[in-house]
């Protein structure tokens, strides 16, 4: 069997030192897996070195060559052979600096790496020097051949045929398309980690992306709709946030604005893009509950927190960080973006403008905010000179329809006071509530924005009034792992305040004793599993809430008026000012929108009106 | 083959037959009755896999043949056709043609040979009861059946014979209800067999106009009763049924003698202010009443008391409404008793004339 000659070789051999190429190839092994990682390590030592501007050619998908140019501290001539040895850092030296880490790298490794599988030339600048020198390597960290060579203050490394010398990688290596895909992309990730640094990417000879360096925070939002989308802010909250020495900043997509992939997710901390699980979990936590199912939500955001906080060597490619108060940060996350989402009103920001329209409306930031104005009014019908009752339609219905092109005097007055999802005109085919506000028209799915507030209400009520269980005539007995039923056991105070009771019986079984009375019937031993699992991985769990939310969305869902019952002016204009007055009702129990605006301009546009 | 039967002979047990057959049907033969004729007599039956219903009627006539077709078509031809009409049947092998009077119908057939064969096995323990004994059993014990559980076992109804004695157990996991009555000449074995919730409810409404008794068929992985001119199979639900004795209470601190149509009536009005989901009343238990209170997520409020015969100490004690009427609703006599060990244990609802049956309710914590 072939499985034995695998293993009886390498029995006889005798231990001895890799060559010092080996070494940095095996390291490349793990930090350089294809094109995009090369330019990852070089963007972030450009960051390091503090340069303002950041060129990035690329030939082939980044296989042929890539090349870094930027206009940082440069290196020193005597530094030039210690750079391209493995670990040889500027960046820290003791274990204390590694533990308070604020540079983007600091494990020495990146540039003999990437030398000992592709042909790397270092040259390099420092302000205070007649000329640059330049210098090639192998990874075999000797004989460096340093030559005087022309370069302005900053450093250049320019890698060519990456992978020559090692087939197997090569291998792996996609389509040039996909491999300068992956560049793309993670260029734009690097560029909205810094807005104070100016980027320009091109492949095979074609600029691909281009942006200024901003120190001002104005231009933020141009570098955003540049990667983004230009549809992005006009659909995103601005979230700022600052709690017990934590700040989180930047922006959520709106609910309904969310994504089949999560390809629009940027998240940094201490401008370090990452992927990580307990940050993904707070995130998708704050979003539940108003994204439709597998939807994917959108966000840009900044974590700032103390280096000594995070521990940044958990991954060779520093692509994740382990947080030292894991818990503490799920929460502040959750609170901040839970918040933002939960406040997000009418009138509070531009919503859909459901309309052929090409040119962005001013970004969000921007926005003039009517949050000033009171949002809640008392349900009544407001006795407005034009708003006639029921259906019959009058002159001046029809003139507020098209306010700029017949002026009416009673509009400034008028503007001040509608809010900001106006009053109903119409309930059109049993479903849509049209109205109209100082904008345009709004549109409304009744019958999903009652659910949403009904389903609202409910919350609040259950939440309020404490959570009745119901004990079990049969208990339900659950085999777990030991550490599982460690956790059941630990939690266990926190899982009966949410009215399940559970008993250890053995080291790896538990006893479920009582399940909240709004979940009888329902599989407890799948939740309980699903919530011991939430916990060992995030420490925390809204899984039973969630839970408990979906029933309590399905009874709302049956407590709402039905699409087809008629609504009369009064209970559409009572629906409306209970809209604006609940949390979350930009979207239905289901993650869709349940209002949308149509403004005056997007109706000229209807008409061709002032082209 | 040819053949004429009257319109009700064959209409009354199709009705019946009718009850098994799924309306919805991926394979199409599963829509279909099986019929068989042979020297005098004719045999319906129908089934659905897991349960099977045989159902026989008496004809003129000597010839003999099997076939099927589709089993609500031709009981609606049969509903519609008018009282007392006689109707003829000429069975060719794809179509069967059938008259009656001036109206005439062709319906497809399917072969007999391809109607699914339901496995009867050997009967491993048999015995005779009353038909109306294993009515009542059903009856008293159905209702706390679970519904769609994952404890598959709980689906269905707990039928136990041990030393003379038939059993019937029914649980959801909050409530459980009991029958249990002695059988004359029942063999000294000991089974326990789970019946699934489809074959207890159907055999419940076929029992519901049977007299007479009823031969009992236990075999390795199903049951086969034979009452009247039906034969009912249905296939057992396999697992252990949770040890049920453990859970009834034995010594009570607390007994509450209360009148049954007082206490429904209480507690169906408070009820209308309680949460709709899981519909908690509040009892509290005093000196010679029990008063209910009931709140809403709304925080509505009701309240009612109904005069009873208490012993022990007062206490407060949480239920859901809709168990504790289902168990009140099974009991005959005109008061029930409720015995409990303590507020948190479990509550025991007993018949005053009538001790065959008992119901268990788990309180609620309001
Ligand atoms: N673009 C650059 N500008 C200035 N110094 C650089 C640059 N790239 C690399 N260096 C120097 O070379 C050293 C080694 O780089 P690298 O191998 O990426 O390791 P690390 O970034 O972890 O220190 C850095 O510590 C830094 O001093
Ligand atoms: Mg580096």
């Amino acid at each position: 069997m072939s499985g034995v000659e695998l293993l009886s070789a390498p029995l006889r051999m005798r231990i001895r030192r890799l060559p010092p190429q080996l070494i940095n190839q095996i390291a490349a092994g793990e930090v350089i897996e294809r094109p995009a990682s090369v330019v990852k390590e070089l963007v972030e030592n450009a960051f390091d070195a503090g340069a303002r501007h950041v060129e990035v050619d690329v030939e082939q998908g980044g296989v042929r060559l890539i090349r870094i140019r930027d206009d940082g501290c440069g290196i020193d001539r005597e530094d030039l052979g210690l750079a391209l040895s493995r670990h040889a850092t500027s960046k820290i030296a003791s274990l204390e600096d590694l533990e308070r880490v604020a540079s983007m790298g600091f494990r020495g490794e990146a540039l003999p790496s990437i030398s000992a599988v592709a042909r790397l030339t270092l040259t390099s600048r420092t302000a205070d020097v007649p000329c640059g020198w330049q210098v090639s390597a192998d990874g075999s960290e000797s004989d460096f051949d340093i030559q005087p060579a022309q370069h302005a203050q900053g450093t250049t490394v320019e890698v060519r045929d990456l992978f020559y010398n090692t087939p197997a990688r090569r291998k792996f290596l996609r389509a040039e398309k996909t491999e300068f895909g992956h560049i793309q992309t993670l260029v734009q990730r690097m560029a909205l980690a810094r807005f104070d640094v100016g980027f320009r990417l091109r492949h095979n000879q074609r600029e691909v992306l281009r942006l200024q360096p901003d120190a001002e925070e104005g231009g933020r939002p141009e570098r955003i709709g540049a990667l983004c989308g230009p549809d992005f802010l006009e659909q995103a909250l601005r979230v700022e946030f600052e709690a017990s020495g934590l700040r989180l900043h930047g922006w959520v997509g709106l609910p309904t604005f969310s994504r089949s992939q999560a390809d629009l997710q940027f998240f940094y901390v201490n401008h370090r893009p990452i992927r990580d699980k307990l940050v993904g979990h707070a995130i998708r936590q704050a979003y539940q509950d108003v994204l439709y199912h597998q939807r994917q939500p959108v966000y840009v955001l900044y974590l700032e927190i103390d280096p000594a906080l995070v521990d940044v060597n958990a991954h060779p490619a520093k692509l994740e960080v382990r947080f030292r108060e894991g818990r503490m940060v799920h929460d502040f996350l959750f609170s901040a973006l839970h918040r933002a989402i939960a406040g997000h009103r009418p009138g509070r920001t531009a919503s859909v403008v459901a309309a052929p329209a090409t040119e962005n409306p001013a970004p969000l930031a921007e926005q003039p905010q009517q949050s000033q104005q009171p949002l809640f009014r008392v349900a009544e019908t407001p006795q407005r000179p034009y708003l006639s009752s029921g259906d019959s339609e009058t002159l001046g219905d029809l003139r507020r329809l098209y306010p700029a092109s017949l002026p009416n005097p009673t509009e400034t007055r008028a503007e001040q006071e509608i809010p900001p999802l106006g009053y109903a005109l119409a309930h059109l085919k049993g479903v849509y509530i049209l109205a109209e506000n100082a904008q345009g028209l709004i549109l409304v799915d009744g019958h999903a924005a009652h659910e949403r507030i009904t389903y609202e209400r409910m919350k609040r009520q259950y939440q309020a009034g404490g959570i009745a269980s119901q004990p079990l005539l049969l208990p339900v007995r659950i085999r777990l792992s030991r550490a599982d039923a460690d956790l059941a056991e630990e939690y266990g105070e926190h899982l009966a305040r949410l009215g399940i009771e559970l008993r250890r019986t053995g080291e790896g079984s538990v006893l479920v004793r009582s399940v909240p009375a709004l979940l009888e019937g329902s599989d407890v031993e799948r939740l309980v599993r699903d919530t011991l699992a939430d916990l060992r991985e995030h420490g925390s769990s809204g899984r039973l809430q969630e839970t408990l939310n979906t029933v309590l969305a399905s009874m709302a869902c049956h407590g709402s008026v039905r699409a087809g019952r008629k609504l009369t002016v009064p209970e559409m204009n009572a629906l409306l000012r209970e809209m604006e007055a609940t949390e979350r009702a930009g979207q239905c129990n289901h993650g869709r929108p349940t209002w949308v605006q149509l403004d005056t301009q997007a109706l000229d546009r209807l008409f061709l009106r002032g082209r | 083959m040819k053949f004429r039967i009257l319109r009700e002979d064959l209409l009354l047990p199709l009705q019946q037959v009718i009850g098994v057959i799924e309306r919805r049907q991926t394979l199409p033969i599963l829509s279909n009755v099986l019929i068989e004729v042979e020297a005098g007599r004719m045999e319906l039956a129908g089934t659905d896999l897991e349960v099977q219903l045989v159902a026989n009627t008496d004809m003129e006539g000597k010839e003999s043949g099997r076939f099927t077709v589709p089993a609500r078509k031709l009981m609606d031809i049969c509903r519609l056709l008018p009282e007392g009409g006689e109707l003829a049947f000429d069975v060719k092998p794809e179509r069967v043609s059938l008259q009656c009077g001036k109206s005439r119908f062709i319906l497809g057939a399917l072969p007999a040979e391809n109607y699914p064969n339901f496995e009867h096995g050997d009967p491993e323990a048999v015995f005779d009861c009353e038909a109306q004994l294993l009515r009542r059993a059903i009856e008293k014990t159905a209702f706390a059946m679970a519904q769609q559980d994952v404890r598959y076992y709980l689906n269905g109804l707990l039928l136990e014979i041990r030393q003379g004695r038939i059993r019937a157990v029914a649980s959801d996991g909050h409530r459980l209800a009991l029958f249990e009555d002695v059988v004359d000449g029942m063999p000294d074995v000991a089974r326990q067999i789970i019946i699934p919730r489809k074959g207890v409810l159907e055999l419940g409404r076929l029992l519901a106009r049977v007299e007479g008794s009823a031969s009992v068929r236990i075999s390795a992985n199903n049951v086969r009763i034979l009452f009247g001119t039906f034969s009912f199979a249905v296939k057992l639900v396999e697992g252990r049924y949770p040890d049920y004795e453990r859970v009834i209470p034995k010594t009570a601190c607390r007994v509450v003698v209360v009148d049954r149509h007082e206490l429904r009536g209480a507690l169906t009005r408070v009820a209308v202010l309680s949460n709709e989901k899981f519909k908690g009343v509040s009892l509290e238990i005093g000196e010679g009443l029990i008063r209910l209170r009931a709140q809403n997520p709304e925080h509505e409020e009701a309240e009612d008391e109904v005069p009873a015969d208490v012993s022990g100490e007062a206490f407060a004690v949480g239920f859901n409404a809709s168990y504790l009427l289902d168990a009140i609703n099974a009991v005959a006599s005109d008061a029930v008793r409720m015995s409990f060990t303590d507020a948190n244990g479990s509550c025991l609802i007993e018949d005053l004339s009538d001790s065959r049956y008992r119901f268990i309710v788990m309180p609620m914590r309001l």
